[in-house]
Order: structure tokens, then sequence, then C-alpha cells
């Protein structure tokens, strides 16, 4: 492997990186700061800290892949790369949940797309929440930021066909739509983003943040599980870590004991509220691992006439927010359209079926597009979220029931996802649900969508977005830290992930998390030094 | 160890049918009140070991970490009717890749980490113990003597059923294998995938000279 893969580079340069599984004794180490998660929180918080002269020890429970294992191969970069395998479900199995295990989290698996928190969610953050310091304007230098670090603009190049049908059908309807900012440089087009970039052209923090923290003497455990946080009075004193085999499934058995002044838990909205819960960290108002929230996604698959290709090109380019804020922000559940890659694996996971129904829907593929929709929860009363609790074996499961106030926005994402599909010249629609035939036409297809069994397990639910579960607020009745991700009751400990946000975004997660790690690690940076 | 996979006391026998009737159609706690007496009863829930143990053609020498020689026998019988027609006719064509399948099937649950894959024994050992393979998803022979019909009628009856728990099983059951058959590379033709486009594949040296 030649050298121009930044994070082969940096560990011949000798960056101070440990694999869990070759640690063969207990061990003690010790830092200014213990960051726990890789993601996009850990990382940016690891590079900002480090920068400003911090020692800093990064944790991630995931192992470290990069170029030389990104093969565009979906059967091992699902079982390496996410999460339980690719297998992480709410605990009724009722929503599949995709996350990313790895260094880099979420942002080396996800599909590139990087949205400013909307204004209508800031805004009604400051009002319900108290968060009067993240007003859209206060926010805006960090968006701007982060929106540089890792070369976020609008995709240059044309959508490829399953993004342009969601186009030319808005378009036909007189829906707006627009084109998504992506984290690339250099971007070769491929459509591989959700397996691994394989040409590191996505800037998300295994290729930004993490090798910068890793220059400024920063050192990384991949591979080591965070287990407890063990406190002493009322701070945290050390973070206790279990090392993982290789398999990256099992604990080996070897304990690393982490020190710190101060420690940042960013280990995702199921990973956070997981740590904490099992930590035992104060929480007189039972507020840990409350208010999960889940964009929750349900999905339309057109057949068109022309070839749509779905496994090439940029995976999502092209969306439309015509429903996402339209009857208020606390009205009715609001909806972002966007579209699905679709490759062999993940398609015949997610289209149910067996027999000659699945062979017909996957011999159709390269003629298949799809359309989905991101419910925005957490803004209305009816849309409360979910609990994260813990297993008997200490691991984190989310419970999320599904509301009637959801079910309706889910039905509605279905009409207007088959509407476009149609307006946008598909030759038939079906719903990725149970009980779904294939539409010919969009009034066969509404008729069929008004009395559709809304239940779990038929409705075929996804997410790629967690978020809240240590939600922020100024009331600590209602919320575990404050405005700065601080925790409310444990001066040395913060929380810089998606799991602080108080409600969902209403938009794909990653710059939020990014700007507001930024902002808080700034702060946090000034508060140690000083 | 695989002498006696379906021998169980008579005690247990009788604790799982005074579960079955407390719990009515399956609940959460019957599941687990089969797992336990199957984890009693000892050989059940050992992985099956080395594919030549399993009879699934010839082999590569792969170990199986999670499925048992009951759910090998079961994904034998069901695998028929999920994948269907798209399985070759040609006798051992036809059986090295439905043996190849469920070896990438235990692969992949091997992944899936301690959690998911309790609920998964959980599904397999309902499926796999006489009682409750008769009374929850009424099919009537032991696995191997299941013919295609039979296992797309059970199939169904679980995909139409109006409880949860019977749709989440046949999600289960049928995700992790249309992802390990048509995710795989040879099996790519399928789908009309062309893989990733050779012109990439070319100018990266880590996927071209893997």
């Amino acid at each position: 492997m030649s050298l121009t893969d930044r994070i082969a580079q940096g560990l011949e340069a000798g960056w101070d990186v440990t694999d869990g599984a070759t640690l063969a004794e207990d061990q003690t180490h010790e830092a200014d700061v213990v960051v726990i998660g890789t993601g996009a929180g850990g990382g940016t918080t690891a590079e900002i800290l480090a920068k400003s002269g911090l020692s800093v020890i990064l944790v991630e429970e995931g192992r470290l892949y990069y170029q030389k294992d990104f093969k565009m191969d979906e059967l091992t970069a699902y079982a390496n790369l996410y999460q339980e395998g690719m297998s992480r479900v709410t605990r009724d199995g009722a929503i599949a949940i995709l996350q990313g295990r790895c260094v880099g989290g979420s942002t080396t698996v996800n599909w590139t797309s990087s949205f400013r928190t909307p204004d209508e969610t800031l805004t009604y953050w400051s009002e319900r929440f108290g968060l009067d310091n993240l007003t859209p304007d206060a926010m805006a230098p960090w968006f701007e930021g982060r929106e540089q670090r890792h070369s976020m603009a609008p995709w240059h190049m044309d959508p490829n066909v399953n993004n342009d049908i969601l186009r030319q059908g808005c378009e036909k309807l007189g829906y707006r739509w627009q084109i998504i900012p992506r984290n690339v440089k250099g971007c070769w087009n491929l459509g591989y983003c959700g397996v691994g970039c394989p040409t590191n052209a996505k800037q998300g923090a295994l290729m930004t943040t993490v090798p910068g923290a890793l220059d400024h003497q920063a050192r990384l455990f991949h591979g080591l599980r965070a287990d407890r946080l063990v406190m002493n009075q009322d701070r945290i004193d050390h973070l206790q870590a279990m090392a993982m085999n290789a398999d990256g499934v099992t604990p080996s058995g070897v304990t690393v004991t982490l020190k710190a002044r101060h420690f940042v838990v960013a280990a995702s909205a199921i990973g956070s509220p997981g740590l904490l819960l099992r930590s035992d960290v104060p929480d007189p108002h039972g507020r840990v691992g409350k208010r999960s929230f889940l964009h929750p996604v349900n999905a339309t698959v057109a057949q068109m006439p022309e070839k749509v290709d779905p496994y090439y090109g940029a995976p999502q380019s092209v969306y439309s927010d015509e429903f996402n804020f339209k009857q208020g922000v606390d009205g009715p559940a609001g909806f972002k359209l966007e579209v699905p890659p679709l490759h062999p694996a993940v398609s015949a996971g997610v289209i149910p079926g067996h027999g000659q129904t699945q062979v017909d829907a996957m011999a159709g593929l390269p003629w298949t597009q799809s359309v989905i929709a991101l419910l925005r929860d957490g803004f209305h009363p009816d849309s409360p979220g979910g609990t994260v609790s813990l297993r008997d074996d200490g691991s984190p499961v989310l419970d999320y029931p599904i509301s009637d106030y959801l079910w309706d926005g889910l039905r509605q994402a279905y009409l207007t996802m088959a509407e476009i599909q149609f307006a946008a010249g598909a030759r038939k629609v079906r719903l990725v649900h149970l009980d779904s035939e294939w539409y010919r036409s969009w009034a066969e297809a509404r008729v069929a969508i008004e009395t559709i069994a809304m239940e779990p397990h038929r409705v075929r639910l996804f997410t790629a977005h967690q978020m809240g579960g240590c939600g922020m607020g100024t009331d600590p009745k209602g919320s575990v830290v404050n405005g700065f991700g601080e925790h409310h009751h444990v001066s040395n400990l913060s929380v810089h992930d998606a799991s602080i946000f108080p409600t969902s975004i209403g938009a794909n997660p990653q710059l939020s998390v990014y700007a507001l790690a930024a902002r808080n690690s700034t702060r946090l940076a000034g508060k140690l030094a000083g | 160890m695989n002498d006696l996979p379906h021998a169980r006391s008579p005690e247990s026998g009788d604790l799982d049918r005074r579960s079955f009737l407390k719990t009515g159609m399956g609940g959460a706690l019957f599941l687990g009140a089969v797992s336990v007496t199957a984890g009693l009863s000892g050989c059940a829930t050992t992985p099956a070991g080395p594919r030549e143990a399993v009879d699934l053609g010839p082999s590569d020498g792969y170990q199986f970490r999670f499925l048992t020689r009951d759910d090998v026998q079961l994904f034998h019988a069901l695998l028929p009717a999920i994948i269907g027609p798209a399985l070759t006719e040609q006798p051992e064509d036809r059986r090295q890749v439905i043996g190849s399948t469920i070896e990438r099937i235990d692969a992949g649950i091997s992944q899936f980490g301690p959690a998911n894959q309790r609920e998964l024994r959980r599904l397999f050992d309902l499926l796999n113990f006489g009682f409750t393979r008769v009374t929850i998803a009424r099919v009537w022979s032991s696995w191997p003597n299941v013919t295609s019909a039979e296992a797309d009628a059970f199939l169904e009856r679980w995909r139409t059923s109006g409880i949860g728990l019977f749709n989440n099983g046949y999600i289960a059951l049928t995700k992790i294998s249309n992802v390990a058959f048509y995710g795989y590379r040879d099996h790519w033709h399928l789908s009309g995938y062309p893989g990733p486009p050779q012109w990439a594949i070319e100018a990266l040296p880590h996927i071209k000279n893997a």
C-alpha cells in the first residue's frame, strides 16, 4: 500500500495507536482528557483539545479500519464497520438501526450529507429548552468553521439517476428540491460511501480530526470498550475499559484504566446514555436515556423505464424539504425526502420478501429507484421519543414505541413518495412494507396507502440517525447537560455527540454534531488550560 | 456431542408446555424458556463445528461459530423457499450454493454480538424444538423432511400473520438469508449488479492487488 493514505502515513510516522487486541496485561494510563468515541463528536473534541496543548486519550470500541480495508464489498463492510454487524434494532425489532462501529464512527460509513441544523430547530430549542445561545446567528460561525474543516460543499457533479428522479418528481409536482452539500475532497463519484470510502475522498473524522489529533500527540486505543466511569466523591476518577479480541465482539479479559482531569463522552446516542447508566453517574431526575430520537425512516421503491443503476454515483445529492416544516415546527410530523443507494445486499435485506417475489425484485435492481422519508421526531408532545436502557449484560438497547402521531406522518410520507415517483415516470411503485403489492398508477397506490396497515414489523422502518438520550437544557430537571454539553451534576464530565440534542435535528446530523462539538471543545480547552 | 440433539427430559417438555399455555402465542418469556431448556439439555446450542460435520458439500475448512447442527438443517429446509427459483437445480451446485450460503449466514451472525445472538438463539430453538415447531410454526415434519412448498407456506403464514412477533421472525429469517445470498459476489449477476466499476478497481492498487 502506498503512503498516500493519511492513516498509513501516520502509523508509519509513529502515531501513538494501540489495538486493544494486542494487549496482554492490565494497565493504567493518564492524560488531561479522555475522549470516549472517535466519531463526529469525539474526533472533533480530540483534535481541538490536542491542538490546544492538552494531552488526550481517545477510546474507540470498534477497530481501526482504513483505506487498505475499504474494498467496496458490502458483506465484509457490514460485518466489520457497523454496530452489531449491521443487525442493531430497537428493542422490539421494529426499527433497524444503521450505526458505525469503527474509528471515525458513523462518519466513516455515512453517505456524506452535510446539513446545518435547520433554523427552525435551533429556534425551537432556544424557546423550548432555554438554549438561548444556540440561535442560528450564534451557531453560524461554528457551522462555517466545520464546513471548511470537512470540505463541505453542494455536490457539483450531476446527480446520479437515482437522485435525479427525486428532482424530476418534485419539479413536476411543484415541490421544492435542492442539492445536498457533501463532505468530500476529490470524490470519484463511485457510490460506495456506505462501505468505507476506498479513495479517501470522504472527509469524515477518519480523514480529518482523528489524524489531526494524532498529529498532536493524542493517543488512540481502538478495540477498547469503555465499560464504566468510576466516581470518586463528586468527580469522575477514571474510566474502566475492556480490551476486545481481534474479532471485535468478545472482550479479551484485559482491562485498561484511564485516568484524567476531564472526561468527554462521545459514544453516540445509544452508547453514551448506555455508558452513563452503567456508570451510575448522578441522575437525580432520571433523565439519562430518555427522549431518544431516530428520524424514523420509511421507504418506497419504484421500477423506472430507464436504467437507474442505483449502486453507482454519489449516494445522496438531491433532497426535498417541502414537507419538513410545512405545517409548523410542532404540527403534524414533518419529513425530509432523500434517496438511498441500493447495493445488492442492503436491497435484499431491506426489501422484504422471499421466493419468486424476491427473485423478481432483485432482478429489477438496475431499474430500481428508492425514496426515503426521514420523520422529524421530538417536536410534538405526541412524539416523546424512546428510551435507552441496559440489558442484563450491560449493553444498551433502545425501546422506541411508534405513536399514532408518527404513524400518521409515515402514511403521509408513503403517499408523497409514491406520488413523486409516479410523477417522475415510474412504471410501478411499492412500499417497503410486508403487505405492499406493486402499484401501477398513482391512483391505485393512493387508494392502497390510505388503508394499508400501519403497524410495527409490517411497516419496515430504519434509521441511520440516533439522537438524544443525554439531552441539553437549562433546567436540570428535564435535561442531562447544559447548553455547552457540560454535565449538570458532575463537573469534570461533558457529552459531545448527538445524544445531547433535545429533539431530532430534521436533517442528517453530522454537521450539527461537528459544530456543537467544536464550540463546546473550544470552551472546554479554555477552561482546562486556565 | 450431537448424538442426542432432540433428546429432552419429559420434565422439560412439561415445563415448555406450561410456559406456552401461560404466555399464549409465544411471548418473549416463552421463547426464553425454550432457549433455557435447549441450553440445559446440553448439545443443542453447541456450534456445529467444522463444515465437514454437517454434510454441506465440499468443505473449505470453515468452522461454524454460531449455528448448531439443528440450525443448519433448519436453513437447509428454508433456503430453497427463501432463495427459491434463484437456486440452481443441478444437485451438486445446488448443494454447494446452499452450503456456502449457510456458511455466510453463520459468519454474519458471529459479528452480531451477544444480545442479538441470544434473540436468534431463541428463534432457532423455537423452530427446532418439535413441540413449538408444530404449535407455533405449524410445521408438522422435522426440518430435514420439510418440502420447499411446506417451507414456503410456513414463511407465508409468518409474513401475513397479524402477530408482530411472527412478522419479526419472518423478517429475521429472510433478511439474514437474502443478504447472505444476494450480497455474495457469485450471485451479484442475479440482481444485475456488475460489481464495483472496473476502472476504479484498476486505479486502486489496494483492491486490484487484493
